[in-house]
């Protein structure tokens, strides 16, 4: 922990910095729910950089695992009567077994089929909720989900009770990236065969990232279920889970910090898709889908590394230029006092 | 010499339909250098796979110390007591040199304390003052040399009683190449490790071993002390050539 804090602490302290003043400059309601979904989506995101970045795996079926968390949570509350609390813990075990069950069956694969495995698992989890109807609702999905009682259950309440959310799993990721773990994790990036050589267990390394993943997307699920309300099979398909995926690539997959400013910068340019809607007749219905895969498809051709490092890289070069500005100037004064000595 | 490290009781290799090894037997013991020489395409990358675990399609033996190792797969191989330093080095190019380092003692960890490895890393930095000066560039910004040195210096901290060095002069300038075999004698001397060699350079490789086996065509051609093999007609003439030969 105190490493992180001397490695990240300015960032840190940035990012709470603003995260607990948006809700007060942005005293309308509806920008602090916008808050709340970036914040859910940020949970699942950074979840998936562990996966991508850290293990170099691909995973097109995270936001099944956002369902399957939110599903769990919302049945065993509303039809069990059980409190949100439990529901929520349940609802990153579950997530966690499913993970745990086809990281073990897919184990074996990689680059293309690994994507194509995890697709298929994301269909085959969106179809299960939509027809297992006597428990999930189906199609016409779950109504009165129980609210958290946060603090009063207000806005404003909730939105600090799911950044914290956010703040744990941030710092939990940043401590793993910096630890044995996360060097083993870059190692495995690089090469598995060197990696098995240094006597790291690949396979179980990439599991434990593929479980974790998949509990992020099922808190962060079983609290959407919540904080939402309702429920319906729709917002955990394909369509998400590229979204998140569009997300991680944009923020830098190598970075938490990409994960998590891609999240945000997706979410603002959506909202801003929607305020330029209600000016430009032409801009509304699926335009940000158009919007996110012409971002994606410029990243990708311009900085395949992603804005964070982009950024990082640039400031560091700024620094040493800097430095060897100075280191220049010094010099020319000591050759300029050496001339005035002779 | 000492009770045998390693022994490989007649190995035999595939890649799919091809045989490449036909019952390779041979025996390291304890404090030696001993090299494994050949041609290209002889077999001696595969039997060190074979004898680390990473190459799987084989039948016979591979013992390491009194142990049956031949089905223990690589990273479980790694922490009994062998390191492998792989052909062209495989260092970690995105990771810094101290990571690198660092890796080398993960299965190590968090069993030993990291103030006890990170000691050990001191008297790895101490041996390779080169990498000290260097740890916090990537691993893929230093040159052929220091790379090797890196590669050396991961597989000491993973603590092997055995090194299996796998062509360290590959891709190197002549006196580097030198510089390299002598740290491996170094090595034995100071840390007591055990090394098997492979090595095409073997005029070079000799210099330093105390006995050698020669493999052509995935059978073990000559086996013996350094000196004889070096003074054996037939090796002088397929392997160390006419004396214009570097190093």
């Amino acid at each position: 922990m105190k490493q992180i804090i001397d490695k990240w602490g300015k960032s840190i302290g940035i990012y709470l910095f603003l995260m607990i003043l948006f809700p007060f400059v942005m005293p309308d309601e509806y920008y602090r729910s916008v808050g709340i979904i970036i914040g859910l989506q940020a949970i699942v995101t950074i979840g998936l950089c562990l996966v991508m970045g850290l293990a170099g795996q691909i995973s097109l079926g995270q936001a099944s695992f956002w369902g399957i968390g939110a599903y769990t949570s919302a049945v065993l509350t509303t039809k069990y009567g059980l409190p949100p609390f439990v529901g929520l813990i349940a609802a990153a075990v579950v997530p966690g077994l499913f993970a745990f069950i086809l990281g073990r069956a897919i184990a074996g694969l990689q680059g293309y089929y690994l994507a194509m495995a995890t697709l298929a698992f994301g269909y085959i989890v969106q179809i299960g909720i939509t027809e297992w109807e006597s428990v999930t609702g189906g199609a016409n999905g779950m109504i009165s989900i129980p609210q958290m009682t946060f603090f009063g259950g207000s806005e404003l309440s909730m939105y600090f009770l799911i950044w914290g959310v956010v703040t744990c799993v941030l710092l939990f990721s940043l401590n793993l990236l910096n630890s044995r773990v996360g060097r083993a994790f870059r190692a495995i990036h690089k090469s598995e065969i060197a990696a098995t050589s240094m006597g790291i267990d690949v396979r179980k390394f990439k599991l434990n990232a593929f479980v974790v993943s998949g509990m992020f997307a099922g808190i962060s699920g079983g609290l959407y279920a919540h904080y939402m309300g309702i429920l319906d099979p729709q917002p955990f398909g394909l369509h998400e889970s590229i979204k998140f995926l569009t997300m991680v690539v944009i923020g830098g997959m190598t970075s938490i910090w990409g994960a998590l400013i891609g999240t945000i910068l997706i979410g603002f340019i959506s909202e801003g898709l929607i305020l330029l809607g209600e000016v430009v007749p032409g801009l509304q219905g699926d335009v940000d889908t158009i919007v996110f895969g012409a971002i994606l498809v410029l990243i990708i051709m311009f900085m395949p590394e992603g804005l964070v490092p982009r950024i990082r890289a640039a400031f560091e070069k700024g620094q040493a230029k800097k430095a060897k500005a100075m280191a220049d100037d010094a010099q020319r004064k000591q050759q300029v006092e050496r001339k005035a000595a002779t | 010499m000492g009770k045998a490290v390693l022994t490989v009781d007649n190995i035999t290799a595939r890649y799919g339909p091809v045989e490449v090894l036909h019952g390779i037997t041979l025996q390291v013991n304890e404090g030696e250098i001993v090299s494994l020489l050949g041609a290209n395409g002889a077999g001696k990358t595969t039997l060190l796979n074979c004898i680390c675990g990473l190459h799987g399609d084989k039948e016979g033996k591979i013992w390491f110390r009194d142990a049956d190792i031949t089905r223990v797969p690589a990273e479980l191989v790694v922490p009994r007591g062998m390191a492998h330093v792989p052909e062209r080095r495989q260092i970690f190019s995105t990771l810094t040199v101290e990571d690198n380092l660092w890796l080398g003692a993960s299965h190590r960890m968090p069993k030993t304390s990291k103030k006890e490895i990170a000691k050990e890393m001191e008297t790895v930095y101490e041996r390779f003052p080169i990498l000290a000066e260097r740890k916090w560039q990537l691993g893929g910004t230093l040159s052929g040399g220091q790379q090797q040195m890196l590669a050396i210096g991961r597989a000491l901290l993973s603590r092997p009683q055995l090194l299996l060095l796998d062509e360290p002069s590959l891709g190197l300038a002549p006196l580097i190449a030198k510089e390299i075999l002598t740290i491996v004698q170094e090595i034995r001397s100071e840390w007591g490790t055990t090394v098997l060699l492979v090595e095409q350079n073997a005029r070079a490789a000799l210099a330093i071993s105390d006995r050698a086996y020669v493999l052509s065509t995935g059978t073990v051609m000559l086996e013996g002390k350094a000196d004889e093999i070096s003074n054996d007609p037939r090796v002088q003439s397929a392997y160390l050539g006419s004396s214009h030969e570097a190093v």
